[in-house]
């Protein structure tokens, strides 16, 4: 229903640590109408080059400053995902994504209060690193 | 006695996500269709909601001196879910209960709309605060989750008992839909490959006059002739399918005294009149009951936009609050 807010176009680029390419990034909108604390965020799905990424090696953060594991996003109630911003998606892997195109597609699923089952939304890109 | 309009900012949320409308460009859009009121979505458009920042809350003040737009209602949830491992307990509830009326009293609203399926506990902790900062609390019925509903029933058993002005219903209109939205159906089957005998399935039954809740038994199972063409693909239509209900108005007969809003849910106008409601016949049913309220234009078609066709949620919004004005001028002169 709000796959269209999955995986904001054009967000998808590596990221480096002391000059070394630690992963790739990517951000997207909610899944859902409105703000919701990160502990609501249920589930994040990474597929790169339609290899499932493994749920230990993904970060997020609503500040850029703060990261937390998906685990640890189960506890995080005082940060909120806010309607409209991004959440920033970290996908650890070395080196990151080669040159070339790479099909990335991002699952987000969210909790809401009142729907008994979570609001899953996809997307699949086409990556171009260069 | 007056039935105004108002408009629910919910309706605008695709130009405020990609950042094509801030805040101030909605209520300036409000104002230059002098639109009296509005409804809010804090959790959608204040940051940090129910606590939001000093600042924040100074350029609301800003856009309310500024614009003028009568804050009516305040639309708020509760986060039962808040963790995965266990509900919220009673006290939790109740405390992020009167935050939002906190809230609320700040930003000058005096109705919060409780989001469904809260449960009916909250309603006498927290009437002292609806009383002490002059905001009433009410308890929205939608399709779905009408008046049927086992939570919906014990809400309003509580409410009846207390029989409070600060405690009451908010009803969408959703519940009075004499066919399936067809921006609903067009979507489905064109983006998610629904069988279009699925589609004429659910169709068929509004035609009869009923709607999508008769195409289950009572466990909530397919019926055999639905469950004979419905496959994993169609499954997300029908899920959604039986939230488009076809209510008698006569249904709210008893429950008007209670009713603090109505939510008027729009998906696609037509013609110059909402595909799905026929507004000008529950207009007609309010008028005749003494409604004395407000009725709020909530735009939902902007789910059900197909692949590459522009967002039009400012002129679904402009033509449906034409519409209900027409009719309200005619109606009370």
């Amino acid at each position: 229903m709000f796959d269209n807010n999955v995986f904001i176009k054009g967000t998808c680029k590596n990221i480096t640590a002391d000059n070394q390419i630690t992963g790739f990034e990517l951000q997207t909108h909610i899944t859902y109408y409105r703000a919701i604390p990160l502990s609501m965020v249920n589930d994040v799905k990474v597929k790169l080059d339609g290899t499932e990424i493994l749920r230990e090696q993904i970060r997020c953060s609503v500040d850029q400053e703060d990261w937390f594991t998906l685990d640890e996003m189960q506890t995080v109630t005082s940060y909120k995902w806010e309607y409209g911003e991004p959440l920033y998606i970290r996908v650890l892997k070395e080196n990151g994504l080669s040159k070339g195109t790479h099909k990335v597609e991002l699952t987000v699923s969210t909790r809401t209060a009142y729907i008994p089952v979570p609001i899953v939304g996809t997307m699949e890109r086409e990556v171009e690193i260069a | 006695m007056a039935i105004k309009t108002c408009v629910s900012l919910y309706s605008l949320q695709d130009e405020y996500m990609n950042k094509r409308m801030t805040l101030e460009d909605i209520m300036k859009y409000l104002a230059e269709h002098k639109v009296e009121g509005l409804e809010l979505l804090p959790d959608q458009m204040i940051h940090n909601t129910p606590h939001p920042s000093e600042e924040s809350l100074k350029h609301w003040d800003y856009l309310m001196e500024t614009y003028k737009i009568k804050p009516v209602c305040s639309d708020v949830f509760l986060n039962t879910n808040l963790y995965n491992n266990r509900t919220l307990t009673k006290r939790e509830c109740i405390d992020l209960l009167i935050d939002e009326i906190k809230l609320a009293h700040r930003m000058g609203f005096h109705l919060i709309r409780l989001v469904s399926m809260v449960p009916a506990f909250v309603i006498e902790p927290l009437l002292p605060y609806a009383e002490k900062y002059d905001v009433a609390f009410a308890l929205e019925i939608h399709a779905g989750m009408s008046f049927g509903i086992p939570e919906t029933r014990g809400f309003i058993e509580e409410m009846v008992r207390v029989d409070s002005p600060y405690c009451g219903l908010v009803v969408d209109a959703g519940i009075f839909c004499h066919r399936i939205p067809r921006v609903y159906n067009d979507y489905n089957m064109k983006v998610l490959g629904t069988n279009p005998k699925v589609v004429e399935y659910f169709n068929s039954l509004f035609d009869k006059g009923l709607d999508g809740t008769h195409a289950f038994d009572e466990q909530h199972n397919m019926k055999p002739e639905l469950a004979a063409i419905a496959t994993e693909k169609d499954m997300p239509y029908i899920m959604l399918a039986d939230g488009y209900e076809n209510t008698p108005y006569e249904t709210l007969d008893k429950y008007m005294k209670y009713i603090k809003h109505f939510h008027f849910k729009l998906w696609e106008m037509a013609d110059g009149e909402e595909y799905s409601v026929d507004y000008k016949g529950l207009l007609q049913y309010l008028h005749d009951h003494d409604y004395d309220g407000y009725v709020s234009t909530e735009y939902e078609g902007n789910r059900w936009i197909l692949p590459g066709h522009p967002m039009v949620e400012k002129e679904q919004v402009a033509a449906h609050q034409e519409m209900l004005r027409r009719y309200i001028q005619e109606m009370e002169g």
